[in-house]
């Protein structure tokens, strides 16, 4: 059934005139090649308040129907000053091919300490959301396999999320949830952070009803949010599970969170 | 461009040449470079304890399903204080050992009296493996380092053809994460657990594993190699041989090929 | 000799490392000013990279490119006008219902966004920085002809290798007037007075070729825009989210709203009484 509404000719769904399904190459000698990726599961979430922003992930990492590790950090300071990271500003959330996410993290960091060296200052979210954008887009046709999520505090205090696809397109959100489970959970901080379709009950009736006016977020919510939307996760998807790593950026530095999740 | 709604602004057919899937190929498949792996070690399986890391790896080179070589230590020595353990192809892994004698003399040579330990050397394997798996020639292994970290601490982490590496406090490779690493996760399921395991629970631990393993991997060995990795040093005992089998299990086992009772 | 002693007092491993002039450019702070990008290194990087990511000959590929899009742009009496939806999706998953596809590449050029989502952004963000050289060394604005063949010169040269997008250069400028150019990765540059673009250009041509006389004033130039977005979100599955309205006059552009559409469906439902094919009785 499914098939009806995919308008995927793979799936004989509706098509057009011509014969475009996915043909496979010409017969004769195929040549095999290296897949040089995989992916290790996990989700990542990112909610940008009035005066902080929370970045988490989960921190299971799997291959397959194998779990690798119950203890694999997916969220990471950016740029502080030493190897601790105790002096950083930024937050960044790599989740799918954890090699290449390793890799991106490791030259972004290295880049973001470069500039403080030179400019004498730390790099501006806006800055290194830009920068980050190039640094993908340079692997445009050997794509890093990761969805990225910075996060930091813009050049007003405010809360600043900036998400990304695998090749640097990139846009500033209030909220988002990347990986594994982010079908998951993205419709569920659609209603519950930017409340979607809800509205208030008796303001009118059929198309007059009021929408539910949008008031920024405290902290507290948004962690009860990020903690509910890993635990409706991890009861759901496979790859999601083991614990729930959270920093947490404010004026006063990056504070960070472990939580465990269900370990089945 | 594919200027046709469902597809658009995807390849065209006609400009690209038809979608080939068989760029896709699981890591398993064979390689346009020189290999896919040829002759190979099965599992390597390692556990932390309170002192230390268990590291054992059986003596056994496959060639597809031939049993062909008898008697290849897979557990190599790096600068007397951390062990590697191979599982995949066996040149690689000889290449790769030659490659971290080479670095420890360089060392030896550039730094005084300081030596890479494990944590280091394992990040340096997984730049290798990195590096190889984006020129399209990989390194056909995946390997365990067990050892001690900068604060003395026990280290085991893992790293593979691809360069995705991670650490637990126990780990297997290859067949050996199916049917040992749960075993070990019984004895060791967080660090807390695994740093208050005796050296002899953790030897024992992996020995156990090591005869499931032998029991039901057909690409296995009962002669194998362990290692004891503390900071006192390491202790290699390269010719093991599994002790107090019991294949009593087998008599239980029924529904296979032709045996109907 | 340098090179024979160099030969054989190096190591026989340098190169599992990258060379120091490699690490150098990995971490250099700005990005490199020379287009170099990082190839897969076998005989076929644009089918190895098609197969990775061509989610509609294949939906179980690894990667997903985000994708759109309806777009258009039109010229009129009184300028030019941009209009495009905020839906970006990869496979059937909406990946975004918020996309800025309306690009600011300066004060006075607009670009918009159709196919793929960071080849546009990347590439526009390029074409912006060639405009501001070409404003610093000839002491005047580059006109719109000349900023769109740029653009199309660059993807051309990148032609076969999977580039991906679909998109429109508008501008007004004292030479040319408002002037409107289509470019693709195709390495197509076309100029005219209307171009729709995007998996729903079809149901906007057909609102927008309806109604649309150069002569139309600024209220029904932007009203129609508005109009033909509304008609593509509805009829395409891809096609949604919120209208982006631009209007590009000869003093620069001015921004006409960032508007969710299904109030704005609602309106032109119940006040103007057309989608009459859709019911408005909740039962």
């Amino acid at each position: 059934m499914a098939a009806m509404f995919s308008q995927n000719p793979l799936m004989n769904g509706p098509n057009y005139s011509f014969n475009q399904g996915p043909s496979t190459a010409s017969a004769g000698n195929k040549e095999h090649s290296f897949y040089p990726y995989t992916d290790n599961g996990g989700s990542t979430l990112a909610i940008s308040g009035s005066d902080f922003t929370i970045i988490a992930g989960d921190t299971r990492s799997t291959s397959g129907y194998n779990i690798n590790t119950r203890y694999s950090p997916k969220v990471f300071k950016i740029g502080g000053t030493t190897a601790s990271q105790d002096d950083a500003t930024l937050v960044l959330s790599v989740v799918g091919f954890a090699a290449d996410g390793e890799a991106l993290k490791e030259r972004l960091d290295a880049i973001v300490k470069m500039y403080r060296y030179q400019h004498g200052k730390p790099m501006s979210v806006k800055a290194c959301a830009q920068r980050l954008s190039t640094i993908l887009y340079g692997k445009r046709f050997f794509p890093y396999y990761v969805t990225a999520i910075l996060g930091g505090l813009d050049e007003e205090g405010k809360g600043a999320v900036y998400s990304y696809d695998p090749v640097g397109s990139y846009e500033r959100e209030q909220c988002r949830a990347a990986g594994a489970a982010a079908s998951l959970i993205m419709p569920f901080l659609d209603n519950q952070v930017n409340y979607k379709n809800q509205y208030i009950p008796d303001s009118g009736v059929g198309h007059e009803l009021k929408e539910r006016e949008r008031i920024p977020l405290g902290r507290n919510e948004v962690e009860d949010l990020v903690k509910d939307a890993f635990d409706s996760a991890v009861e759901r998807h496979i790859e999601v599970g083991d614990g729930l790593q959270m920093l947490i950026i404010t004026k006063n530095g990056i504070e960070e969170i472990y939580k465990p999740l269900k370990k089945d | 461009m594919n200027h046709l709604p469902q597809a658009w602004g995807r390849p065209r057919d006609d400009v690209y040449g038809p979608y080939d899937a068989s760029y896709l190929q699981s890591s398993h498949g064979p390689n346009q470079h020189t290999q896919s792996p040829i002759v190979t070690g099965t599992s390597v399986i390692a556990l932390k304890f309170k002192d230390g890391v268990v590291i054992a790896a059986d003596n056994l080179a496959s060639y597809g399903s031939l049993a062909r070589f008898t008697d290849v230590k897979r557990l190599r020595k790096f600068a007397d204080s951390t062990v590697v353990g191979f599982g995949g192809d066996v040149s690689d892994m000889q290449y790769l050992d030659r490659l971290l004698i080479s670095l420890d003399t360089e060392e030896a040579y550039s730094s005084s009296g300081h030596t890479l330990n494990a944590k280091n050397l394992h990040t340096y394997l997984a730049k290798v493996f990195y590096k190889r798996r984006s020129d399209f020639n990989p390194l056909w292994n995946q390997v365990l380092v067990a050892g001690l970290d900068g604060e003395k601490k026990p280290f085991l982490a893992s790293a593979d053809l691809l360069g995705t590496t991670f650490t637990s406090p126990s780990l297997a490779t290859g067949f050996g994460a199916h049917l040992a690493q749960p075993l070990l996760r019984k004895v060791a399921p967080d660090e807390e657990a695994a740093a208050k395991l005796t050296r002899e629970q953790a030897i024992e631990a992996v020995k156990e594993s090591m005869k499931v393993l032998f029991y039901r991997d057909a690409r296995s060995l009962d002669k194998y190699s362990i290692a004891v990795v503390t900071k006192d040093g390491i202790d290699l005992k390269e010719d093991e041989q599994l002790e107090k089998q019991s294949w009593a299990f087998a008599e239980g086992i029924r529904g296979y090929g032709t045996q109907v009772n | 000799m340098d090179t024979l002693v160099a030969q054989y007092s190096q190591s026989d491993y340098d190169r599992e490392q990258y060379s120091q002039d490699e690490q150098m450019e990995l971490y250099q702070p700005e990005p490199s000013l020379s287009l170099r990008f990082a190839m897969p290194p076998i005989a076929q990087p644009s089918a190895w990279l098609r197969a990775a990511t061509d989610d509609n000959a294949n939906p179980n590929c690894p990667i997903k490119i985000a994708h759109g899009t309806t777009t258009l742009a039109f010229r009129f009496q009184g300028g030019i006008i941009v209009a495009t939806d905020s839906r970006a999706t990869a496979g059937n998953w909406i990946a975004s219902q918020t996309v800025k596809k309306v690009i600011e590449i300066n004060s006075c050029l607009l670009g918009t966004m159709a196919g793929g989502a960071a080849d546009c952004q990347y590439w526009l963000a390029y074409l912006g920085m060639q405009c501001r050289l070409h404003e610093l060394r000839h002491k005047r604005r580059i006109s719109v002809a000349a900023a769109s063949k740029i653009l199309a010169n660059l993807v051309y040269s990148y032609k076969g290798m999977g580039l991906s997008m679909g998109t429109m250069c508008a501008g007004v400028t004292p030479s040319e007037g408002p002037a409107l150019y289509y470019i693709d990765s195709d390495g197509t540059r076309l100029a005219g007075n209307l171009f729709c673009v995007g998996s729903g250009q079809t149901f906007a041509y057909g609102v927008l070729d309806a109604e649309y006389k150069y002569d139309l004033s600024e209220t029904e130039a932007l009203e129609l825009g508005r109009r033909s977005i509304l008609a593509a979100t509805h009829r395409d599955a891809y096609s949604g989210g919120f209208i982006n309205l631009y209007h590009v006059k000869e003093d620069g552009w001015v921004k006409h709203g960032f508007n969710d559409t299904n109030p704005i469906f609602w309106e032109t439902k119940l006040n103007k009484g057309e989608f009459s094919n859709v019911t408005s009785e909740l039962v």
